[in-house]
C-alpha cells in the first residue's frame, strides 16, 4: 500500500514535468507575438518591437528559455507576468482561494444531486422520478455554462433581485456560478450512477441477497449502492477537473476572480509565465485529487486493498 | 460537457448566442413598458431640475474589459483611459466643438514657426503625494513619454513631433517640436498625455503602473485584479477645467471600477442594482434600458477614425480603381449596419468621424448600392463569371481574403461574414480569415485583401499616420496607396494655422479617398453607458470618455 501510493506520486511528478513542457510547446507554436500584443500595432516602430522583444527575452530559443523557467521553478520562481511584470506566484496563491471555492462547492452539488438523482431514477425506473432525473442530467451535460449562467443571472439577478449577478465576495455569490457548473457534473453523475445501478441490481448476488429474505431497503442501500459507487467515484476525480476547466468559463460569466479567468486573459495575451503557473497549480490539484480517488478505493472496495 | 461544445464547434455556438439573445430581448423587454425617454444625449432627460449636487456616496461603475496600466504614457487602452482621465489632469483641455482651452497651463503662445510652444502654468495645484505641479514637471513628463526606458505605449505617437522642454522659470516651460502641427495641443489634451507627479514616478518605476499618483479630482486607493479599482475623491482639487460646472473637489466620495467582461453579466448587474452604472451596452439592450423608466442611456460618438476596412493595393487586382470601385458599388453598408446594430450605430460615411474637425457631411450618402455599375466594372477589367458563378480572369479566380480579428468586437466577424454573401453576388469569392494573429498576418506578413481599423482621436491630422506614404512610424500603411496629391494635402493640412483653410484641406482630403475607393467607411462607434436614475450628471467629453466632476447620486 505505502509502495503504491510513493509509485503513484512519483508519476504524478512526471505528469507534471510533461504538463509544462506541453503548455510551453503549445504557447510556443501558437501564432503571435507577446511584444506585438503588448505594443499598439499601429504606432509602434520595429525598433519599439525589437526593444520588446529583447526585454522580454523572446529573442532566444525556446528550449534555452524552458530550460530557465524549470531551474527557476525548483527554486520555487514562477517567474514575473509579461505584461505588467508582477511576479506570478503571488498572483496565482492570491487567486486561488476562490476557484478552490467554487470548484469544491460546484463537485459537492454534483455528487450530491448526482448520486441521489441516480440511485432514485434506477430504484424506481420509467416511473416519473427516473424521467425527471434523466431530463435534469440530459440539461445539465447539454446546457453550455455560458448560456445556464446568463439564464440564472436574468432571472435571479433581473428578475428577482435574489443574487448578485457578478463579484466573489460572500457565499451569496458563490450559488448561482456553482450551480451553474454544479448541474453539469450532476448530469454525468446521474447518468453513470443510474446505470451502473440497474448493471449492480441484476447480478446474481442481489438474488441471493433476496433469496435469503434481507429487507429490500438493506439490500439496496447497503449492498447495491456500495457496488454501484465505485465507478462513480472514478468519475468523481475527472469531474473535479471537469469542474476546474469549467472555472475559466463561469469565472469570466460571473465576473468572479480567479485563476480560471487569470489564464484566459494571460493566453489571450500570450503571457507565458503566468499560463505556466497556473497550469502547475490546476495540474498539482487534479493530481492530488485523483491520488486520493485512488486511496478511497481502498476503502470502499476489499478486493483493491487485498491486492495491494 | 468541454469536449462536447468543441466538437460542436462554430455553429452551435452561434444557434446558443441567437437562443440567449431571444431570451434575453424577452426576459428583459417585458419589464417595463413605461415612459419614451430621450436617450440620445449627454446628460440625463431628466436631471438636475429640481434636485441640487449632493455631497457623498459610491458609484459603482462597471467596465467591459480590464486596463493593463494606470501609468497613462505606459497605457495603450481606452479603458485605462476611462480611469486614468480621473487620476490625472493635462496642460490643456479639448472642448466637443474641437477648441482648446487652459486647464493646468492657464496660457501659452506659440512662435511665429510654430515650433516653440511656451507655457504659463497654474502655481497652485498639488500631485497627491504632495508633490508640487511646476515647469520641472512638465519637463520631466514629457522627456519620460519619448524615453525608451518607460516602454511607453500611444503616448510615444501622440507627443511627435516633441523635441525637448526647457525650464524658464518655476511656472514656466517652453516645448520644441521638431516641425510644426496643429495637432499638437489636442492631442496634448489626451488622457494618454496626463501629467504624472514626477517624485512616485521615480519612486515605483515600473510598478507606476499600479501605483499611479497625479493631480486629477480622484486619488488612486487600490486596485484588485480582475475584479475592480477604486478610486477616491481628492478633497484638496480646485483646478478644474471650464467643461465641468463644479470647479471643485467632486460630488462623490468614492468609485468603484468593477470589471464585467460578459455583456449579459454587465448589462443585469446594473437591472438587478448591483452597480449604478454599466458601459458598452450592447444593441439589443440599448433599446430596452431606454424602454425602462429606471434607468437612463447615455451616449456619444467617438471621433477620429470611424471603423473604416483598408483595401490593400498592394495585391492584385485591388491595384485597379475599377475593382475597387466594384467593391465600393456591391457593398451594401447601410443594410449591414442596420440589420447588426438595429438603429444604435450610426454608418459611417467618411474616413473621419462626424464629430471630428474637418468632418465633410456632403460625402452622406454619395455611394449607393448598385450591383449592376458593381458588375460593368468588373466585366469591363475583363473578369468574367465562370460556371460556378464566380469571376475569372486567365484562369485564375476573382477572390478577396479578408482578414479579421478575433475576438468579435462589435461585431465585426459578422460584418465580414455579410459581406461575403453580398459579394457573391457580383462574383466575387471572399475567403473570411478570423484570426487572432492578426497582427503578424497584417503588419508583418502584408496577408490580406481587406482589414478593418479604426482609432479614437481628436484631430483630422489622426488621418496622417493611416493615409500618408511615409507614416511616422515607418510602418506600410494599411491600403498600400500612394499619391503625391494626397501626401501633400495631409502634410498642409497638419500645419495650416488658419482653421477654415484647414477644413478645406481635409475635405479635399476626404473626397480624395473615398473617390478613390482606398476605403470602405463602415460605422461609427458610439460609446454607451446604462446607468441607473439615480446618477446625475456623468458628462461624456470631446472624445466619448467619461467625467466624474460633476456626478452625484440622487436617493
Amino acid at each position: 500500500m505505502g509502495k503504491s501510493v510513493f509509485v503513484r506520486i512519483y508519476t504524478s511528478l512526471l505528469v507534471l514535468v510533461g504538463a509544462l513542457i506541453v503548455v510551453f510547446i503549445i504557447m510556443n507554436v501558437l501564432p503571435g507575438d507577446p511584444a506585438l500584443m503588448m505594443l499598439d500595432p499601429a504606432e509602434s516602430t520595429p525598433e519599439m518591437i525589437a526593444t520588446m522583444r529583447h526585454q522580454l527575452g523572446l529573442d532566444r530559443p525556446f528550449y534555452v528559455r524552458f530550460a530557465e523557467y524549470f531551474v527557476n521553478l525548483l527554486h520555487g520562481d514562477f517567474g514575473n507576468s509579461m505584461v505588467n511584470s508582477d511576479p506570478v506566484l503571488p498572483k496565482i496563491i492570491k487567486h486561488f482561494p476562490a476557484t478552490l471555492a467554487l470548484t469544491a462547492m460546484s463537485s459537492a452539488i454534483a455528487v450530491v444531486i448526482g448520486i441521489v438523482l441516480g440511485v432514485l431514477s434506477a430504484l424506481h425506473r420509467n416511473k416519473p422520478i427516473d424521467l425527471l432525473a434523466r431530463l435534469i442530467g440530459l440539461f445539465g451535460i447539454s446546457m453550455p455554462t455560458f448560456w445556464s449562467g446568463i439564464l440564472l443571472i436574468l432571472i435571479f439577478s433581473v428578475q428577482l433581485g435574489w443574487l448578485p449577478a457578478m463579484g466573489s465576495t460572500g457565499f451569496k455569490s458563490l450559488i448561482m456560478p456553482s450551480l451553474t457548473l454544479g448541474l453539469v457534473g450532476a448530469g454525468f453523475i446521474v447518468r453513470m450512477v443510474r446505470t451502473s445501478m440497474l448493471d449492480v441490481i441484476n447480478e446474481s448476488f442481489i438474488v441471493t441477497l433476496r433469496s435469503k429474505g434481507l429487507s429490500e431497503r438493506v439490500i439496496m442501500y447497503q449492498h447495491a449502492l456500495r457496488n454501484a459507487l465505485i465507478p462513480a467515484i472514478t468519475m468523481i476525480g475527472m469531474i473535479v477537473g471537469e469542474m476546474l476547466a469549467g472555472t475559466v468559463v463561469i469565472e469570466t460569466v460571473f465576473s468572479r476572480q480567479g485563476i480560471g479567468r487569470i489564464i484566459a486573459d494571460a493566453i489571450m495575451a500570450k503571457d507565458l509565465p503566468v499560463v505556466q503557473g497556473v497550469v502547475f497549480f490546476s495540474a498539482v490539484v487534479y493530481i492530488i485529487v485523483n491520488l486520493l480517488v485512488d486511496l478511497s478505493y481502498s476503502f470502499i472496495d476489499p478486493r483493491v486493498r487485498r491486492a495491494s | 460537457m468541454e469536449r462536447k461544445m468543441k466538437k460542436a464547434g462554430k455553429a452551435s455556438w452561434w444557434k446558443y448566442g441567437a437562443v440567449t439573445l431571444a431570451a434575453i430581448i424577452a426576459l428583459t423587454g417585458c419589464s417595463s413598458a413605461a415612459s419614451n425617454k430621450e436617450g440620445n444625449s449627454n446628460s440625463p432627460a431628466k436631471a438636475a431640475e429640481t434636485s441640487a449636487p449632493v455631497q457623498g456616496g459610491e458609484l459603482s461603475y462597471a467596465l467591459a474589459t480590464s486596463p493593463v496600466s494606470l501609468d497613462p504614457h505606459t497605457n495603450g487602452l481606452a479603458v485605462g483611459v476611462r480611469i486614468i482621465n480621473n487620476l490625472y489632469d493635462n496642460l490643456v483641455v479639448q472642448l466637443p466643438d474641437g477648441t482648446v482651452k487652459p486647464w493646468l497651463a492657464k496660457e501659452w503662445t506659440i512662435s511665429e514657426d510654430g515650433l516653440t510652444y511656451t507655457f504659463k502654468l497654474r502655481d497652485d495645484v498639488k500631485f497627491h503625494d504632495g508633490t508640487p505641479f511646476n515647469a520641472e514637471a512638465v519637463k520631466f513628463n514629457f522627456d519620460r513619454v519619448i524615453d525608451p526606458a518607460t516602454k511607453v505605449s500611444n503616448a510615444f505617437a501622440l507627443i511627435q513631433p516633441y523635441q525637448s522642454s526647457k525650464v524658464i522659470d518655476e511656472y514656466t516651460v517652453e516645448v520644441k517640436l521638431a516641425s510644426p502641427s496643429q495637432a499638437f495641443l489636442r492631442n496634448i489634451a489626451q488622457g494618454t498625455l496626463g501629467i504624472v507627479s514626477p517624485t512616485a514616478a521615480k519612486k515605483y518605476g515600473e510598478q507606476f503602473a499600479t501605483h499611479p499618483v497625479g493631480s486629477g479630482p480622484f486619488k488612486f486607493v487600490k486596485w484588485d485584479e480582475n475584479s475592480e479599482i477604486v478610486i477616491e475623491r481628492n478633497p484638496d482639487y480646485k483646478w478644474a477645467n471650464e467643461t465641468a460646472v463644479n470647479q471643485g473637489a467632486p460630488y462623490l466620495d468614492k468609485i468603484t471600477f468593477k470589471i464585467v467582461p460578459e455583456e449579459a453579466t454587465r448589462i443585469g448587474s446594473v437591472q438587478s442594482g448591483q452597480v449604478l452604472a454599466a458601459e458598452t451596452v450592447p444593441p439589443q439592450n440599448i433599446v430596452s434600458i431606454k424602454n425602462d423608466s429606471k434607468f437612463q442611456l447615455l451616449s456619444t460618438n467617438t471621433g477620429g477614425l470611424p471603423y473604416t476596412l483598408f483595401i490593400n493595393e498592394r495585391k492584385q487586382p485591388w491595384n485597379e480603381l475599377k475593382a475597387r470601385q466594384a467593391l465600393q458599388s456591391a457593398i451594401d453598408v447601410t443594410s449591414i449596419v442596420k440589420s447588426l446594430y438595429l438603429g444604435t450605430y450610426e454608418q459611417s460615411w467618411s474616413p473621419l468621424a462626424p464629430v471630428t474637425l474637418g468632418y465633410d457631411a456632403s460625402l452622406e450618402n454619395g455611394i449607393k448600392k448598385d450591383l449592376d455599375k458593381a458588375n460593368s466594372l468588373l466585366d469591363e477589367l475583363g473578369w468574367t463569371k465562370g460556371a460556378d458563378g464566380i469571376r475569372e480572369k486567365d484562369g485564375k479566380k476573382l477572390t478577396l481574403h479578408y482578414v479579421d480579428a478575433s475576438p468579435n468586437r462589435e461585431k465585426r466577424n459578422d460584418i465580414a461574414a455579410i459581406i461575403q454573401q453580398q459579394l457573391k453576388e457580383i462574383g466575387v469569392d471572399v475567403k473570411v480569415d478570423i484570426t487572432k494573429d492578426y497582427v503578424n498576418q497584417i503588419f508583418v506578413n502584408d496577408d490580406y485583401d481587406i482589414y478593418g481599423n479604426s482609432q479614437v482621436n481628436a484631430d483630422p491630422n489622426s488621418l496622417y499616420p493611416f493615409y500618408h506614404t511615409a507614416a511616422p512610424t515607418g510602418r506600410p500603411t494599411l491600403h498600400g496607396y500612394s499619391n503625391a496629391e494626397l501626401d501633400k494635402l495631409l502634410e498642409d493640412g497638419a500645419v495650416e494655422k488658419d482653421e477654415a483653410k484647414r477644413v478645406e484641406i481635409y475635405k479635399q482630403v476626404q473626397h480624395h479617398i473615398i473617390d478613390n475607393a482606398l476605403i470602405i467607411p463602415i460605422y461609427v462607434f458610439p460609446y454607451t453607458i446604462a446607468a441607473s436614475n439615480r446618477v446625475q450628471d456623468i458628462k461624456l467629453d470631446a472624445l466619448a470618455y467619461p467625467r466624474f466632476n460633476d456626478t452625484y447620486l440622487t436617493k
